[in-house]
């Protein structure tokens, strides 16, 4: 009946995937794998994931080989940054999403390193986890799994940081070795 | 007597949730836009439906002129105030503030600033009531950004937008600037644009205060009132600096305008003392970065103070409104038809 109403919402390219997108194979074991850390520029994200990566290279033998920063936490890392963890990472841990842009933003870098081959793992604040699922189906990956840690993260102190990348270490580590998609989606 | 299934009213309600059905709104009723009104639209610009003024990468969306135009419809424009509305996106979407706003926690809204002739010619409103409502062109233009960024990126709220707050007023601050009583050259010189032609600027604010200062005469009392709000310790994020521009109403602008004080006076008058001392911000939890025993500048710097005139010459009020962001305006307003003026 109101065929004749314009549809705002059609614009004219969308990235959103045909079907799912696809994520890497996982490895059975991390031993001697190399960890690349992904972090953006929210306060106490570096330190969350040097902790990670600390607790990955002590009790999974991991080997910690790069550590790199995007510049802005919107849009997704730059080409060279993600050419860099490709070439030299086996699997990459990314985040810490805690605010509205970028928990989306974290998301989306995951799975293009998904894309890329590289099994990876976005951390998000518990807060931000509508916009981080948002992403995940806009990019063709509904049920996409990532790790959450409570929110806030950008008011603890470092003793705090250290605990609580901690804490995520188990859920990291399946996720790295285990399917990444919830059963149901 | 039941009202007809026929009758256009009932029609016309029924095209309206029909849209709030498709999730197409932002709370208020939208005109249902059909494809003559993009048409019509589209005749007052002379621009190719399909080209594309609008982009998020990160979330493979794009807007093109055609689907600006259907929400600038939605919105309640006119079609003839569509130039405007084309100008205002592109003068909101080449501020550096506007990259992640959408997203933001922060939940910024545009203040888009029209000025020169187009304003009286549709109606914009630069004089009593600036902020709003009870003008179609102010109220439309500013609704038509906002439903882009609904419609067109699809960032909604509660979904892809985050905002923990908002604002009050967002997508609802468009204002004419009052050039015939500014003491000052209109703002949209200041952003490049040839005296006289028609130009939008734009910035993302985070909210308005007003400054309500009515007891004196002294131009540099009121510009003490004005560094000592811009200086507030609650609008400061952390970083640098915070941030700060003023509407200033024409009673204080004249104020200031007849002792003197030309607008690059009163941006470092007002640099030099917006400032707060290390220990009140310590006090606050917000001392990160204020080197001890010297006072902290609030502003960026002198320029990035941006300073326009608007409302009624009918008391000594003015609003500090808070840029979203650590970056300032980026002084490139953007003419309005530019191939016609």
């Amino acid at each position: 009946m109101f065929d004749s109403i314009i549809d705002p919402t059609v614009g004219p390219a969308t990235t959103s995937a045909d079907g799912r997108a696809e994520l890497a194979p996982r490895p059975g074991s991390l031993s001697g794998l190399r960890l690349g850390l992904l972090a953006n520029t929210k306060r106490n994200a570096e330190m969350f994931l040097e902790e990670v990566g600390k607790q990955l290279a002590e009790h999974y033998g991991v080997q910690p080989v790069l550590a790199a920063k995007k510049p802005n936490i919107v849009e997704t890392a730059p080409e060279p940054i993600m050419a860099e963890l490709g070439a030299q990472c086996d699997i990459v841990v990314t985040g810490v999403g805690d605010c509205g842009s970028c928990s989306a933003s974290a998301v989306a870098d995951g799975l293009l390193l998904e894309q890329a081959g590289i099994p990876s793992v976005v951390i998000c604040s518990d807060a931000f986890t509508v916009s981080a699922d948002a992403m995940a189906d806009l990019r063709g990956a509904p049920g996409y799994r990532y790790v959450t840690t409570a929110h806030p993260v950008a008011n603890l102190t470092p003793d705090g940081v250290r605990a609580r990348a901690a804490q995520a270490v188990p859920q990291i580590v399946a996720l790295l070795t285990q399917p990444v998609m919830a059963a149901s989606a | 007597m039941t009202t007809s299934a026929t009758d256009p009213v009932v029609q016309a309600k029924a095209a309206i949730e029909y849209c709030y059905a498709q999730g197409w709104t932002d709370g208020l009723p939208v005109v249902p836009a059909t494809a003559s009104d993009v048409e019509a639209c589209l005749a007052t610009v002379g621009r190719d439906p399909a080209e594309i003024v609008g982009s998020q990468p990160h979330l493979g969306r794009s807007v093109t002129v055609a689907q600006a135009a259907a929400n600038a419809i939605m919105a309640g424009c006119k079609p003839e105030y569509f130039p405007v509305v084309l100008a205002a996106w592109q003068a909101v979407c080449q501020e550096r503030a506007s990259r992640g706003a959408w997203q933001s926690t922060s939940g910024p809204a545009p203040l888009i600033v029209v000025n020169g002739p187009v304003r009286s010619r549709l109606g914009i409103n630069y004089a009593g009531g600036v902020f709003g409502p009870g003008f179609r062109a102010n109220a439309t233009i500013a609704r038509a950004i906002g439903l882009i960024v609904r419609n067109g990126y699809g960032i909604r709220p509660q979904q892809l937008e985050q905002a923990t707050q908002g604002l009050p007023g967002r997508w609802s601050v468009c204002i004419g600037e009052n050039e015939e009583m500014s003491p000052w050259e209109p703002l949209s010189v200041v952003g490049g644009a040839p005296l006289g032609s028609d130009a939008v600027s734009a910035m993302l604010i985070r909210t308005c205060e007003y400054i309500d200062n009515r007891s004196t005469d002294s131009a540099e009392a009121v510009l003490h009132d004005f560094a000592d709000t811009l200086a507030r310790l609650g609008a400061y994020v952390g970083g640098g600096h915070s941030s700060g521009g003023i509407v200033f109403g024409p009673e204080h602008a004249q104020l200031l305008g007849n002792a003197g004080y030309g607008r690059a006076d009163v941006q470092q008058w007002l640099f030099e003392r917006a400032v707060r001392e290390p220990a009140e911000m310590a006090t606050a939890g917000k001392g990160e970065h204020a080197e001890p025993g010297r006072p902290f500048a609030m502003m960026p710097a002198a320029q990035d103070i941006p300073l326009l005139v608007a409302g009624a010459a009918n008391a000594a009020m003015s609003m500090v409104f808070r840029p979203f962001g650590w970056s300032a305006w980026s002084r490139q307003s953007v003419l309005v038809n530019p191939k016609e003026q």
